[in-house]
């Protein structure tokens, strides 16, 4: 089995292209034949997948769930808030803020990367505190850090109006710009899984013990994985402020973690692959039950599920998952292009892709 | 790494045990110096003292119970002696994690293979080399080199859940070998092998030594290999020293044939062989 190196590279850079690609054609489609309600759904969805896919690169890698992730997307998005809504407003309603913000209106550009370095940064000291302990424990902190940026948010009226919501936020994400930014997520993630610390990072959620004994500092490569995660987490945030142009500090809290980590079991946690297909088969799910919970004309009659069957149908489509692929829709493992396999009778004849390892 | 032309076959002699930026481990003894461990009212090991040298085999037995493990975890940073010390070249450890212990050149193998399942062989082997701060193109190249000088190359891509059992040993033991440790300890390599499996392990342990540089310390519970393996052996039962002295006197010395190879001993031996 020799390998020339160009052979490998190629071969590596594979499952990455083909995932953009094919959730570049998907929006590009959806756009073209939907409307504008349409068009909503998918910002909307590409936003989460963004979300769903920086939430990977910790819990997919490290094996360790995190319940916390989204207080990292509400962070960013009030990043972006401070940064771009109208100085009189916010002189008048945040007074808390700093000058410098109160006083000025910054650039899209400028609220995003803000977003993500403030999530960053706080994802540094948490990570540091938290993520010597066991795997367990350390998620059970992770929610913890949910709740508290929850309350702090919730009661700190001169820098987030408290419970009352922000408006004004300029809104600047359409379909396209949110399908730039899912896939550097997507690029992100895919590199760094395979660089000395994702590597070294999957070897300890195999094996802490293990991976001691090869040299690995288990702390430092789950906090560099877990700063990365919630800066791309916190993007999403800025995204989502700057596609809504409302925030209430509610958005961000038990609904969207348990929405964004059914979405990344049911299409498997140990891929990057498994983010997206696990955002795009969850979204399509929830919206066809809400359609069928809105009403659906057969000739005369109209069948409407009860409210709430989307919520429960989702749980029992999780619990099934869970029991019959535990490892999820894409078993965790990466698309790739079936390789000729002389050797073993593969005739790469079969799909033209497909998921294997 | 150094290549010799035998009959026109490229082989393999002995992979490289140094990369740029990596310093290579110099100590020349690891010694556990009157160490005792306790677990709760446990005397897991007690008054233990044994050292181990660059170059040379040193064989570990005993019952199961023993304290073998609970001794080559003391050794390897994975458990603080409730009592002595552990010294590598001369210098206190104290403090030092298991981290630390593998960058100064100390490694191990488990008893349990504990291989990172989801990853492959190669894999396997290059975590060792990003741990030790290689980037994953050197990690990677200096893994296979080691995979070919195992005669193990054609399963570099091999997952490594997917391997048979004796496979496993020696992607655990390849492991450890990355860049040249100055001393590894390997915990019961040889469980559950045939006799010719275990035969083709200890003529790998054997080359290891020269290969390496590096002092080797043997538990096993096969008394065949052990005795071909080894220059030196040393005996605990219930965490205490009861023996130490080469493959011949081991088998001659009193206390090891009453406690462990006669009498209860002996079934016990026999039970545990079969147990596998
Ligand atoms: N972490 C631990 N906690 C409590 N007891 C332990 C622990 N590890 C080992 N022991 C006990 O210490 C003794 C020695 O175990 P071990 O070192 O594994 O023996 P061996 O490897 O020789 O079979 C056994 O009685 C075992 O039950
Ligand atoms: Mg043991």
């Amino acid at each position: 089995m020799i390998e020339t190196p160009s052979g490998r590279l190629l071969r590596g850079l594979l499952p990455p292209v083909l995932v953009m690609l094919g959730v570049a054609i998907l929006t590009v489609i959806a756009v073209q034949l939907g409307g504008d309600d349409l068009s909503l759904t998918i910002t909307e969805t590409l936003i989460r997948l963004t979300v769903v896919v920086g939430l990977s690169i910790f819990v997919g890698n490290s094996g360790i769930v995190s319940f916390g992730h989204i207080g990292f997307m509400c962070i960013g998005a009030y990043v972006a808030a401070w940064a771009t809504c109208n100085p009189m407003w916010k002189q008048l309603m945040l007074t808390g803020l700093p000058t410098m913000l109160q006083e000025n209106q910054y650039p899209f550009l400028v609220a995003v990367a803000g977003g993500g370095i403030l999530a960053a940064f706080v994802g540094l000291i948490l990570g540091a505190a938290i993520l010597r302990l066991s795997g367990i424990a350390a998620s059970i902190a992770t929610f913890a850090f949910l709740a508290i940026v929850n309350n702090v948010y919730s009661n700190w009226d001169t820098v987030t109006a408290a419970t009352s919501s922000i408006i004004g936020i300029p809104v600047e994400v359409d379909p396209y710009m949110a399908l730039a930014f899912a896939l550097c997520a997507i690029a992100i993630a895919f590199w760094f899984k395979d660089t000395r610390m994702g590597l070294m990072l999957r070897a300890s959620r195999d094996d802490g013990v293990a991976a001691r004994a090869s040299g690995v500092s288990i702390l430092k490569v789950r906090l560099v994985a877990f700063v990365l995660s919630a800066f791309v987490v916190g993007v999403g945030g800025t995204l989502w402020a700057q596609f809504l142009g409302v925030l209430t500090v509610d958005m961000f809290y038990l609904p969207m973690t348990f929405m964004t980590l059914a979405m990344l079991i049911v299409g498997g946690m140990g891929s990057v692959t498994g983010a997206v297909v696990g955002t795009i088969a969850v979204t399509v799910f929830v919206q066809l039950f809400r359609a069928m919970e809105g009403g659906v004309t057969v000739g005369a009659t109209t069948f409407a599920l009860p409210q709430g069957t989307q919520e429960i149908a989702l749980g029992i489509a999780m619990a099934l998952i869970l029991i019959f692929l535990p490892a999820g829709l894409t078993r965790s493992r990466e698309l790739r292009l079936r390789r000729q396999r002389a050797a073993t009778g593969d005739t790469g004849l079969g799909a033209p892709a497909s998921l294997g390892s | 790494m150094i290549t010799a032309y035998a009959g026109g076959v490229e082989m393999i002699t002995r992979p490289s045990r140094t990369a740029p930026g990596v310093d290579q481990p110099l100590a020349a003894s690891l010694r556990a110096e009157n160490i005792s461990v306790r677990f709760g009212g446990l005397a897991a090991i007690s008054e233990v003292t044994l050292a181990l040298e660059r170059g040379h085999i040193l064989g570990l037995i005993g019952p199961n119970g023993a304290g073998k493990t609970t001794l080559v975890n003391c050794l390897t940073g994975f458990q603080a002696p409730t009592h002595g010390r552990v010294l590598l070249a001369d210098a206190p450890t104290l403090g030092w994690t298991a981290e630390h212990f593998r960058r100064a050149g100390v490694a191990r193998t488990f008893q349990a293979g504990r291989l990172f399942k989801a990853l492959s062989v190669v894999e396997n082997i290059e975590v060792t080399g990003a741990g030790l701060g290689l980037s994953r193109r050197r990690a990677r190249s200096l893994a296979l080199e080691l995979l070919a000088w195992l005669k193990l190359d054609d399963k570099a891509e091999t997952l490594a859940g997917a391997l048979a059992y004796t496979d496993e040993r020696r992607v655990g033991i390849a492991r450890a070998l990355l860049l040249g440790p100055a001393f590894l300890l390997l915990d019961e390599p040889a469980a559950g092998m045939s006799d010719a499996e275990s035969d083709e392990l200890s003529s790998l342990v054997k080359a290891i030594p020269k290969t390496f540089e590096c002092g080797v310390l043997l538990i096993e519970h096969n008394m065949r290999m052990v005795m071909d393996t080894c220059e030196m052996i040393h005996v605990l039962d219930s965490g205490r020293t009861i023996a130490e002295g080469t493959p011949a006197q081991i088998q001659k010395n009193k206390a090891v044939i009453a406690s462990y190879l006669g009498g209860e001993g002996e079934k016990q031996l026999e039970i545990m062989e079969e147990g596998h």
